[in-house]
């Protein structure tokens, strides 16, 4: 075994556990707010498009014969995919006993919030008439109308719905005894925002054990939804008859897919956030290369996914399907496909090296890579399949306007933005779960990484 | 819709236009309209009156019906007591509504300042100027005053001429730009008469057409089109069950060339040499018909020149080929016919020669006795009366119809000549060119709101009524004539004896009572004729026989075309450019190019590139043109962008007519070309250079791509095939068993159907403005429509076989794709809030009110047949008036889709309610299956195996099929294929 490193066999104690987070929460600087304005900014671009696209119409868009769905629909199906993460590490790595989400699955949760939240809004902003968005929920009226159970539209509504409410109840309640300690060391408006939240928590036995079982309880509910949801998605396209997205495969291939750009995301942020927030003492390259490990996971089963999709269609030797699938590889949006398998299959490889899964820098630029195949797969696949559907006297290529465009920056806004207040008002590392292992964490500052060569 | 008529602003309307209605033309002095089928003291508000009229868009004179609610025409229906159209109306008659309603027609008397602004005046201050100014004139001396426009019809020409006569002058000149000279000509030097023979298709076992297309703008559209689909239905001939055989020559692909066994693409300009070589091998074969007195002799003499190998080394077109032709043509024992629309003289004569010596002068092809006279003026004539105005000889011209600013050859110099002129008067609907000329401009009564009579043939005395009260404050143009004449041309303009146009054309039609002697009161007649759309009496034929002088005709050969040539064709829709201030006509893609709102230049792919084009589309457009060549006309440069298209001759660049206007209102002002502006008289080609440019210019098409990829779309089967009972094979293989997991629907009541022909069907997309007219469907422009945005819920759909496909199967395939109306309709169970559901009737209904614009239905949907709302639509004033007010115009967000024309249904089945019966069958017609010239469509209900929908379906079982039966979905519309000869056997 290779020396320790570090401050000598307690690198951390829990009170610098407590201490390094709660300095995450100290009131903010300049450089914080610019940043937050500049999300807030593009938030109210989007914002302004869409109220204009609301006035106007869906006109101003780039939407037509036969891409009926495009740009918003991929958002939505990306944003649901990233959403993923956060319940897997959180509720399916909780019951799995996983040692390494500690660290990281507040932020996983954090994000699946937000990127419900986001993806939520998609499908309101494609509709034509948004403001009759309600009609899709069951509620009581005059004219005995209820949705229609038999679109996966209306599945999806109940899917995401049920997903948010469960999400929201898991991170809300997990965050109590961290709230409570925050509650203890804050003064004036912080104090009173914290009592509130933190829900009379006194760390009594009692409350320790009735947390613990309902905690356990939520994992257990939330580990299905993990699965569900993005099935439910996935059947928005495969109940369809469209040559390109009528397949069985979708739901374990969109939960894979969800899973790989969900834990990508995780290692976007948390790259910048490690560093800006400096919490590299309770994220630890250990916790970073066990994330890239379920993304080079998922990499490979989506791989595998593509080419069981494509194998599907050419054993079934239907024409259509054929030619929507030759299209895809070799007609004239070619590129988006072949910039998909890039993405998603080659560049995820280069994890295979151990050295390139710790290196902050590396794993960084990776998952930006994977983010972009994720959403890029599902422009293939939606408006893709759709622009050479099965008249070929509709087919058509989608081209998105500024409308588009700036909905979809400004829904990075708005993710972004809420995830930033988040990590300056709310714990963004669960203290108490670090502290629970805190062996683990010890174990992976004092020992060098394994494949790291000694200094 | 957003502007416009409000609820209560249109019950307001209802109230006081449903008073009017019973008097809907009632200025000046009152006469009471009769209904067609009601009698008006029965109308009532939301029911709908049909009054009969006269179409006046093109020279066909089809008969019409004009469907009134509240006192607005709303939709113009063919007239099934005509025999002209016998119930039909093309895309351009449906269209006319769109004149009548165009939100850029004059609204008052306007006259034009010397830095030629204009401002409006009054009627009376207008009138006086007129009448003082051709009193003015009419002093000055004789031939003072000129009228150049269109022939409305003999009673109104006739007031014409005795207006011009009123004031000393006989310089008035009857313009059409697409004339019948060469056909007249031509009749002529065969038979000694300038009339026009009849064509009875539907007789004959072959047609050649020498360029004539006359399915889409040659002649007589609509009564073709019936007459063809019977030619070209399987029927007994000789003993065998078969189609008829049918050749066209022309330079380009139209749709009635894609009809065709065999499209030759013959240069422009060599026709007439072509059908001469057909001639030839008739007579040399000894297919001259024993009974049809043709000097053999002085024929073979006629056509010794014309020796189809030699021809064919000049022309380019094969000596089999025209061996072959002619041999269906000379061997048909059943009746052939030969038609000729070139613009070359010779290819009348010798199709004129064809039919006369195989006998089927009388048969196919046959001269009625007391045909009436010529409507347009002899081009030398028109030339004399623009002459005299070059010369300064006239005061006062008065221009109304026929826009000879724009149609006019350049060598007429019409431009220049009226420049000379002290005072032009205009009268028309929308200003057009012509409009822009002039000094004073008088808003005229569309055709739709004035009296008029039409003789398109012996034996046939179309009436003209108004259908409404004038849209805005219009006077029909021959009351202003007839009145100027009264008050402005002292004692000579007591000669008319007319108070008004109504007058004059009430009183001839009292005088033809006595003349066709039919019995009855007058006013009987009178009403009838009004109750009808006119008289209808069977012509006697008369006695044709060739004239000995013909063979004395010269038959040149026609110079050899060298190079490039421009060869302008009429656009089906735009026709001479009168079409083009309508937008249905400029939105519905042009049959063959699929283009819309623009000019383009067809050229084959050789000539692509030569002209140094590859590739000449944008990666999102699979299709439309885009790089812009500059072709040098003796008018100068003209640029267009570039159609490449297997289905034009190479070397030959195509154009077609209809747009370049300089004015004419928002919807033809500054688009594309005029090809009248550099073609020489009376020639549609010329030969050019052309050159390519840097410039780019997209043209738009709603569609995608134009191979089917041998999809089960439009299928189509040999002859040969449905005789031994052998069905083609197409994409997928149908579902044998299909697993059904929910019960079948029962449909205990009706459940409704269509059959359609993809056999008879030619792609003249009546069906598609019908299907604009009735439903409301919005106009959205050529932006939108580059965005796949079009709305009309039944398209034309055209797909072209490869060269190997084309070399067995048909030339093109076309057929009507509307909403399939499935069983398993895939749009209804994705819809979240059940805004698409099946009725009881078997129809995927859309809810407008219930769709939150999910759009998920149009994905799931194969056929691609949904719409959806982009924007709000726009109606601009006061074409909002045309809406059809039982159906809901749809706002902003929401799908829409063909719904079999449910509020014709509806109407139907309450109807029969009331009257306590079962619907029948045939009470319900859609409005496409209404339209369509060719019946290609038939609707009924499925539950009724003897309903003439599925008695069609039973009639030709070999043939039917249902789009895209992979996909299980079941639709309610079932296709009867399109039948082909099997090449070489024909």
């Amino acid at each position: 075994m290779a020396a320790a490193v570090g401050q000598g066999d307690f690198p951390i104690n829990y009170i610098d556990v407590d201490r390094t987070a709660q300095r995450v929460m100290n009131p903010a600087g300049l450089k914080y707010w610019l940043w937050v304005a500049f999300l807030a900014f593009l938030v109210a671009v989007g914002v302004s498009y869409w109220t204009r696209q609301i006035y106007v119409g869906l006109g101003v868009t780039g939407y037509g014969q036969p891409n009926y769905w495009a740009v918003y629909i991929t958002n939505f199906v990306f944003w649901v995919g990233i959403a993923h993460s956060g319940t897997l590490i959180s509720a399916v790595l909780y019951l799995f006993r996983t040692r390494w989400r500690t660290a990281v699955y507040r932020c996983a949760e954090t994000m699946t919030i937000f990127a419900v939240v986001t993806a939520g809004l998609f499908p309101i902003i494609h509709l034509g008439r948004p403001w009759y968005f309600y009609w899709l929920c069951p509620y009581p009226n005059e004219r005995f109308l209820q949705p229609n159970f038999r679109s996966p539209l209306t599945w999806d509504f109940f899917a995401i719905s049920t997903y948010l409410t469960t999400s929201a109840l898991f991170l809300s309640m997990g965050l109590i005894p961290d709230i409570a300690n925050q509650r203890d060391i804050s003064t004036g408006w912080r104090k009173k925002f914290y009592t509130i939240l933190a829900c009379g928590w006194q760390g009594t036995d009692r409350q320790w054990r009735n947390f613990s079982m309902a905690y356990l309880l939520l994992a257990g509910f939330a580990t299905p939804l993990v699965l569900s949801v993005h099935s439910v998605v996935s059947w928005d396209f495969a109940t369809m008859q469209t040559p390109g997205m009528h397949s069985t495969i979708f739901a374990p291939y969109f939960v894979a897919g969800a899973i790989f750009s969900g834990c990508a995301l995780v290692i976007t942020l948390m790259v910048p956030m490690r560093k800006w927030l400096h919490i590299e003492d309770l994220v630890t390259v250990w916790h970073m290369d066990n994330l890239s490990k379920v993304v080079l996971f998922t990499s490979l089963v989506i791989t595998y996914s593509y080419l069981t999709e494509a194998f599907v269609v050419w054993y079934s030797q239907d024409p259509i399907e054929m030619m929507t699938f030759h299209q895809r590889f070799f007609g004239s949006q070619a590129y988006l496909f072949g910039g998909m398998i890039l993405c998603n299959c080659l560049v995820p490889l280069l994890l295979f090296s151990p050295r390139i899964r710790t290196n902050m820098i590396w794993l960084f630029v990776i998952s930006i890579f994977v983010n972009i195949g994720m959403w890029l797969e599902r422009f293939v696949l939606i408006a893709g399949s759709l622009s050479v559907a099965q008249t070929p006297s509709q087919w058509r290529f989608y081209v998105p306007k500024i409308t588009e465009v700036a909905i979809t920056v400004g829904s990075f806004g708005w993710f972004l933005f809420n995830f930033s207040l988040f990590t300056k008002f709310l714990p963004i590392v669960s203290m108490t779960e670090l502290k629970e292992g805190i062996t683990w964490l010890r174990k992976s500052i004092r020992e060098p990484y394994p494949y790291r060569k000694a200094a | 819709m957003s502007d416009g008529l409000s609820r209560r602003s249109f019950l307001k309307l209802a109230a006081t236009a449903s008073a009017a209605a019973a008097i809907p033309g009632c200025e000046p002095a009152a006469r009471k309209l009769i209904p067609y089928v009601v009698p008006d003291e029965n109308i009532v508000p939301g029911e709908p009156t049909f009054f009969a009229t006269a179409c006046s868009e093109c020279s066909a004179g089809c008969g019409v019906v004009a469907r009134v609610m509240e006192g607005r025409v709303i939709k113009l229906e063919g007239n099934p007591a005509d025999p002209i159209s016998a119930g039909a109306i093309c895309a351009r008659g449906q269209a006319a509504l769109q004149g009548l309603y165009n939100p850029d027609r004059l609204a008052q008397p306007m006259r034009r300042k010397p830095d030629g602004s204009e401002v409006a005046i009054s009627w009376d201050e207008a009138t006086r100027e007129f009448h003082d100014k051709l009193a003015a004139a009419g002093k000055a001396g004789a031939g003072r005053v000129a009228f150049v426009g269109a022939s409305m019809g003999p009673t109104l020409d006739a007031i014409t001429l005795a207006w011009a006569k009123a004031f000393g002058s006989d310089r008035v000149g009857f313009w059409e730009a697409f004339s019948e000279e060469p056909a007249r000509k031509a009749a002529e030097a065969c038979f000694g008469k300038r009339d026009l023979p009849v064509y009875r298709l539907d007789q004959a076992e072959t047609i050649i057409s020498f360029d004539a297309d006359f399915l889409g703008t040659w002649n007589s559209p609509v009564e073709f089109g019936r007459q063809f689909a019977s030619f070209r239905a399987p029927k007994q001939r000789n003993g065998k069950l078969s189609i008829g055989n049918y050749a066209y020559f022309g330079p380009r692909m139209n749709n009635s060339a894609a009809k065709a066994d065999e499209w030759v693409a013959a240069n422009p300009g060599s026709e007439g040499a072509v059908a001469m070589a057909v001639l030839n091998v008739v007579v040399n074969q000894g297919w001259v018909a024993a009974n049809s007195g043709v000097d053999v002799a002085a024929v073979k003499t006629f056509v010794a020149d014309y020796d189809p190998e030699k021809i064919s080394a000049q022309t380019g077109v094969p000596a089999q080929t025209i061996q072959r032709i002619a041999a269906w043509f000379g061997q048909a024992t059943e009746g052939a016919v030969a038609l000729a629309g070139a613009a070359d003289p010779q290819a009348h004569i010798a199709a004129y020669l064809l039919n006369a010596v195989t006998g089927n002068l009388g048969k196919t092809m046959v001269f009625l006795a007391d045909t009436p006279p010529e409507a347009n003026s002899q081009p030398e004539q028109v030339k004399a009366v623009i002459d005299a105005m070059r010369d300064g000889q006239v005061d006062v011209l008065v221009i109304a119809g026929g826009n000879p600013a724009y149609s006019m050859p350049p060598t007429y110099a019409f431009r220049d000549a009226v420049k000379r002129v002290g005072m032009v008067v205009w009268m028309g609907d929308a200003p057009d060119e012509s409009a822009e000329l002039a000094n004073l401009l008088l808003p005229a009564h569309h055709a739709l709101e004035s009296w008029r009579d039409t003789a398109p043939r012996a034996g046939i005395y179309g009436l003209g009524q108004p259908v409404m009260r004038p849209v805005f404050a219009s006077r029909a143009v021959h009351d202003m004539l007839i009145e100027a004449a009264h008050l402005a041309a002292g004692q000579a303009g007591q000669a008319i004896p007319f108070e008004n146009a109504a007058d004059a054309i009430s009183t001839s039609w009292s005088q033809l009572q006595s003349k066709i002697g039919v019995s009855g009161t007058p006013k009987e007649f009178w009403d009838n004729a009004r109750r009808t759309g006119g008289v209808y009496s069977e012509a006697k034929p008369a006695d044709a026989k060739l004239v000995a002088t013909v063979w004395k005709e010269s038959s040149q050969l026609p110079p050899v075309p060298a190079g490039l040539m421009v060869w302008a064709f009429p656009h089906p829709f735009l026709y001479d450019g009168r079409g083009a201030n309508k937008s249905w006509l400029q939105e519905t893609p042009e049959p063959v190019s699929q283009i819309v709102w623009d000019s383009w230049a067809e050229v084959h792919p050789d000539t692509a590139a030569q002209l140094g084009i590859q590739k000449d589309y944008e990666q999102t457009r699979l299709f439309a043109g885009l790089n812009v060549i500059e072709i040098s006309t003796p008018n100068g440069p003209v640029e267009l962008s570039v159609n490449i298209s297997t289905l034009v001759r190479p070397g030959v660049i195509a154009v077609p007519f209809g747009q370049g206007h300089t004015a004419y209102g928002r919807y033809a002002k500054g688009i594309g070309v005029n090809p009248f502006a550099f073609l020489p008289e009376g020639l549609r080609s010329i030969s050019v250079s052309a050159k390519k440019t840097d410039k780019t210019h997209k043209l738009i098409t709603p569609l995608g791509k134009s191979d089917m990829m041998g999809r089960a779309i439009i299928e189509s089967m040999s002859m040969d095939d449905l005789v031994r009972g052998v069905e083609p094979q197409y994409g997928e293989e149908p579902i044998d068993q299909p697993y059904e997991m929910y019960p079948p629907i029962a449909y205990t009541g009706h459940k409704w159907g269509m059959t359609v022909d993809v056999n008879s069907c030619n792609g003249c997309s009546a069906c598609v403005i019908a299907c604009y007219a009735e439903n409301n469907v919005a106009v959205v422009g050529k932006d939108n429509v580059d965005l796949g945005r079009i709305m009309s819920w039944i398209r034309v759909e055209r797909y072209i076989p490869t060269l190997e496909e084309a070399g067995r199967g048909p030339l093109l395939q076309i057929a009507p794709i509307m909403c399939q109306q499935c069983d398993h309709a895939p749009c209804e169970p994705v819809c979240p809030v059940f805004a698409s559901s099946h009725t009881r009737e078997g129809l995927n209904a859309q809810i407008y009110n219930r769709c939150i614009g999910t759009r998920f239905c149009e994905n799931n949907c194969p056929y691609k047949v949904r719409r959806f709302n982009w924007y709000e639509p726009e109606f601009p004033e006061p074409l909002n008036l045309q809406l059809n007010p039982d159906v809901t115009v749809r706002g902003m967000g929401v799908m829409e889709k063909c719904t079999f024309c449910i509020q014709r249904i509806t109407a139907a089945e309450i109807n029969a309610r009331v009257e306590n019966r079962a619907v029948m069958d045939g009470e319900i017609v859609p409005a496409c299956a209404q339209a369509c010239p060719a019946r290609a469509i038939t609707f009924g209900d499925i539950n009724d195996p003897k309903s003439a929908m599925m008695k069609r379906r039973d009639d030709n079982k070999g043939r039917t099929y249902t789009m895209l039966p992979g996909y299980n979905a079941l639709p309610a519309v079932t296709y009867l294929r399109d039948l082909y000869q099997e090449k070489g056997k024909a």
